[in-house]
């Protein structure tokens, strides 16, 4: 095993990830030239060569460099050759003050419309943890998409027996409700949980279900919680064209039809790049006032 | 604290280079901290005099976080832009991913990402169809529900809605099945949930009912020299019949903006059966003297009423003719079947005056009300006036039957 | 020392008309509609591939070949009913029918199987390279590829040489200037004075060669994969040629101006070089011809019997882990 990225061996990494694996791993933690394909392609050779190498983007936005490698060879590996690609691609993933259009890209729903890839998106740090120890030892390609709020804003008080996280492909019913489901991950899964708070002041009780990986993807813990509520707002920061909360929301109207009592409605970001300044920027994403207002009017259908 | 790089939250104080009392410049570095990812230093927006220092040395603190007090001139705050904004800015009211919540300096917009000012949801309007009172919009949860339990629409009617616009929701639903447990019920028989299952697809048609006065003595008359004597229905049957053959539109179906023409002059007749109706279809009875119509019809009233109708006389004609006289009944508005635009109808006969222009005085006579309810989207009042006044002449002369 | 470059001429000789065989008989199969994709063969390229397949030591070496590489793959040791049973689609082959033609190998075998996109394989041979270093196996195995003189002009090419000389990773890279990309030609593909020069920015040595010319090309290979082996980072050699095919099977290449240099026949330049050194007689070489020709009527023969796939038979499993 091995980890290769931009600046991560003695700088520690852009967002001090690895800070300190290069000392205690001499060899192990190295610094890659600013190629993306190159990188990636590398990935690829290691796993061929039964290694389980972890590239580290140094933003997700910067894995659209790599996009060819990693949807059109690496995703395609075992399918085609029988031989099983375990790399894991850590993406510092979702938007943060400031960050502009090119720092803040949140790139789950590309990756995972390609065949052969796992796409992770914890929202919490101790799934951070539990599910990059659990894609590590995966012997598929995964898309590790860690929400930059984990490094530095998110804090647990001790990590987990990894053994007590829940496997890959499983979403959790994070908050129990009647009255509506939030189907959310990564960030917004915290946004979903301050709208139901709010809401539960008015006497709304509102589930929030953190799918944890957005492939798999766990539609029997969505439906589940469907079939309590009736009503359901799929939360994604990504941009609204297609993605991960229209293919939710498409599952629950196939699958799910006879439990709707009303129309599901997804919340994104806007369908613009995103902004810079932070009064643009937090107008832009989704946030629990947005989605308490959504789910008010959901109630009410 | 400022905001030192990306998505950093907070930072430790690592040396204070000043004092309260200095006067420092722009840009003069006046404290050292450390983030995770570097040491930097911290330096002045404008020039001023330091007036105290509330940081401590070793101590961590939030991206946004009072650190000291500078007295500056207002025109220099202003040069630099560090005058407390206008724009009206959030505040956080609970702390939100670990990040304290803002104090009095109007840092809030540093120190809380995620709090917008104004909400405008992005998600689209869900208005409740404008229709949707009572039990008319039925969410694709409650349909499933309803099946699951047996229940129509229509047995919702007197279920009054809690939901938005005074829709009928899913727990109203399951409050008023839970209500019934209480009261006594019996089991339909499945003749009665069929006839209600006829009827309520024939009610999502705008029907209506005209009559008139039609005078039975003919009939009787006729009646009399056969052998065995048919009863009056056949005679409306057979009338029927033959006017619709003159003129197939009144008995056509409206589907979209088409009429669509009866293939045959089949009609059916309403046979009371044990908690039912069954209707028994005579074919052809268009082309078939009534003589030769009465054995089948016969026939046909013995095995409706044994529940054992042959398939081809199950299946619907293109109007229906019942004799509700039979239960002591001048005057009714039959339902058509769903799948037929007519039903013709007769009263009890009874005797009446007549005015007899010839002698100048009333006369007696037989006399029942015929009625004809038709889908008033195929037909107005006019065309069944007519359709009722040519059935009447022809049973004027009930030997061309 | 001459014996043994003459065994190697032999095995690169053999590798060639095998190919050369081999592609004409699926050539023949794709007129006759019996192949269900396209045909891309390296007629003319035989020379510079081959002399590179002889050069590596298949069990240690990896070899990612690309399009025209048919003659490196069989000198490298690929069974040739590989190419017939891919080009076929036949469950039996190693891509069973989900992918076809040249997108082949057995990367666990030191193989890796190309993707379309031209560039992105030097990555996958930096990695492999790179991983055997980290786990202490590499020795003084090496890394090789091709590319066209098209795909020297890819961001992946560029990324990937020059992250190959960052980690000092024993890659050879063979780049075949064919003059022409498709239909494009060299001055609308690079402005420097020869395609070799693309390598000096990135500290990595270039050799120039004949690519028509076996002798020549086995002498190049054999310096440049020394030096690699002997630590002395990625090699590139460029070989010039023309392709005496189009682009592929559907293509006649008229965009080639019937005077265009090196329109040569490297198999007629090898029988040739026999003949002047006395390496074989016309009997030899007609008797390595004939067990050529057998060779792949065997593996055509074999790969046309084999079961087709059947959708119902496919598990359409795109993820070891059966996600």
């Amino acid at each position: 095993m091995f980890i290769y990225g931009q600046d991560i061996a003695n700088f520690g990494g852009a967002f001090k990830a690895t800070k300190g694996l290069a000392e205690r791993f001499p060899g192990r933690v190295v610094d890659s030239p600013i190629s993306e394909d190159a990188m990636m392609g590398l990935a690829i050779g290691a796993a061929i060569e039964g290694m389980r190498p972890i590239i580290e983007m140094q933003f997700a936005d910067f894995s659209s460099v790599a996009f060819n490698q990693i949807v059109n060879n690496a995703a395609t590996h075992f399918w085609r050759t029988g031989v099983a690609l375990p790399i894991v691609v850590r993406m510092p993933s979702g938007g943060t003050m400031g960050s502009g259009p090119f720092h803040s890209q949140s790139m789950e729903a590309i990756y995972a419309h390609y065949p052969g890839l796992v796409v992770a998106t914890p929202a919490t740090v101790e799934d951070a943890y539990g599910l990059l120890l659990q894609s590590i030892e995966l012997d598929d390609p995964v898309l590790f998409c860690e929400h930059k709020l984990l490094y530095f804003h998110l804090k647990s008080k001790g990590l987990p027996d990894p053994k007590s996280v829940l496997p890959i492909g499983k979403a959790k019913v994070i908050r129990n409700g009647q009255h509506a489901t939030v189907v959310a991950y990564s960030a917004m899964v915290h946004e979903a949980i301050r709208a139901a708070e709010e809401l539960e002041a008015d006497g709304w009780k509102v589930e929030v279900v953190d799918l944890r990986t957005i492939k798999p993807l766990d539609m029997d813990t969505v439906l589940g919680s469907v079939a309590r509520t009736g009503r359901v707002l799929c939360v994604g920061e990504a941009f609204p064209y297609g993605g991960v909360t229209a293919e939710v929301v498409s599952r629950i109207v196939a699958d799910g039809f006879h439990l709707l009592d009303a129309p599901p409605q997804r919340l994104n970001a806007r369908d613009t790049p995103i902004p810079y300044h932070p009064n643009l920027w937090k107008a832009h994403r989704p946030t629990s006032q947005t989605i308490a207002a959504a789910l008010r009017e959901l109630i009410a259908f | 604290m400022p905001q030192l790089g990306e998505s950093i939250a907070e930072a430790t104080v690592l040396a204070i280079n000043i004092e309260p009392g200095t006067t420092i410049t722009t840009d003069q570095e006046i404290m050292e901290v450390e983030t995770q990812k570097a040491t930097m230093g911290v330096t002045a927006p404008c020039p001023g005099t330091v007036l105290e220092i509330t940081a401590e040395v070793d101590a961590s603190y939030p991206v946004g976080a009072v650190l000291g007090q500078l007295e500056v001139s207002e025109a220099e705050a202003a040069e630099a832009g560090v005058l407390p904004e206008k724009l009206p800015e959030a505040k956080a009211d609970t702390p939100h991913f670990g990040v304290p919540a803002d104090d009095d300096d109007g840092s809030a917009t540093l120190a809380d990402p995620i709090h917008p000012t104004e909400v405008e949801p992005t998600v689209g309007g869900l208005p409740v169809p404008a229709s949707a009172t009572g039990a008319s919009y039925i969410s694709p949860r409650f349909r499933a529900r309803m099946e699951e339990l047996g229940i129509n629409a229509s047995d919702l009617a007197s279920v009054a809605g809690s939901g938005a616009g005074g829709r009928v929701t899913v727990e109203d639903f399951e409050r008023f099945m839970a209500d019934l447990e209480s009261q006594k019920m019996t089991f339909a028989s499945p003749m009665r949930i069929a006839v209600a299952h006829s009827m309520r697809r024939s009610w999502a048609r705008p029907l209506a009912t005209v009559g008139t006065g039609i005078a039975l003595d003919s009939v009787l008359t006729h009646r009399k020299t056969c052998d065995p004597k048919p009863g009056p229905a056949l005679y409306l049957i057979r009338a029927l019949a033959i006017a619709l053959a003159e003129d197939t539109s009144p008995a056509g179906r409206l589907i979209g903006e088409r009429v669509v023409h009866p293939p045959a002059i089949d009609i059916g007749f309403a046979v009371e059966v044990d908690d039912g109706v069954l209707v028994p279809t005579l074919k052809d009875a268009d082309k078939i003297p009534l003589a030769e119509l009465l054995p089948r019809y016969d026939a046909l009233v013995d095995q409706a009423r044994q529940r054992r109708l042959p398939r081809e006389a199950s299946r619907p004609g293109v109007a229906t003719v019942t004799n509700f006289g039979t239960f002591g009944i001048d005057w009714a508005t039959p339902i058509p079947l769903p799948e037929q635009n007519l039903v013709l109808g007769m009263g009890m006969g009874r005797k009446a005056p007549s005015w007899d222009a010839e002698s100048g005085t009333f006369v007696p006579i037989t006399e029942a009300q015929m009625t004809l309810s038709f889908d008033h989207r195929l037909l107005d009042g006019g065309a069944a006036g007519r359709l009722l006044g040519r059935i009447n002449a022809l049973l004027q002369d009930p030997a061309s039957l | 020392m001459a014996d043994a470059l003459k065994e190697r001429f032999f095995a690169a000789y053999r590798a060639m008309v095998t190919a050369r065989f081999l592609e004409e008989k699926i050539a023949g199969l794709y007129h006759a509609g019996k192949v269900v994709g396209g045909v891309y063969s390296g007629k003319g390229q035989e020379a510079f591939s081959a002399a590179l397949g002889v050069c590596l030591r298949p069990g240690e070496d990896v070899f990612a070949p690309l399009i025209r590489d048919q003659a490196g793959r069989v000198a490298f040791g690929e069974d040739p009913v590989d190419f017939t049973r891919t080009y076929l689609g036949s469950v039996e082959g190693p891509m069973r029918g989900r992918d076809g033609n040249i997108h082949r190998g057995r990367p666990d075998k030191g193989m890796p199987a190309m993707i379309s996109h031209l560039g992105a394989m030097i990555g996958v041979v930096n990695g492999t390279l790179f991983a055997k270093r980290l786990k202490g196996t590499l020795g003084d195995s090496v890394g090789a590829t091709a590319i066209g003189d098209g795909g020297t002009s890819t961001g992946a090419f560029h990324e990937a040489l020059n992250l190959a000389s960052v980690e000092k990773l024993p890659l050879v890279i063979s780049v075949a200037n064919n003059q022409f990309a498709y239909s494009t030609p060299n001055d609308r593909q690079f402005a420097c004075e020869h395609i070799a020069d693309r390598a000096v920015s990135y500290g990595i040595p270039a050799h120039k060669v004949d690519g028509t010319d076996l002798l020549a090309c086995l002498d190049t290979y054999d310096k440049a994969v020394s030096a690699a082996r002997a630590g002395g980072g990625p090699q590139l050699i460029a070989g010039t040629l023309l392709r005496l095919c189009g682009h592929g099977e559907h293509d006649d290449a008229s965009y080639v101006p019937a005077d265009a240099p090196h329109r040569i026949d490297c198999i007629e330049v090898a029988e040739d070089t026999f003949v002047k050194n006395a390496w074989a007689t016309e009997a030899e070489i007609t008797e390595v011809r004939a067990a050529c020709a057998e060779t792949v009527r065997v593996a055509l023969a074999t790969a046309l019997n084999d079961p087709k796939p059947n959708p119902a038979n496919e598990t359409w499993q795109t993820t070891a882990s059966g996600f």
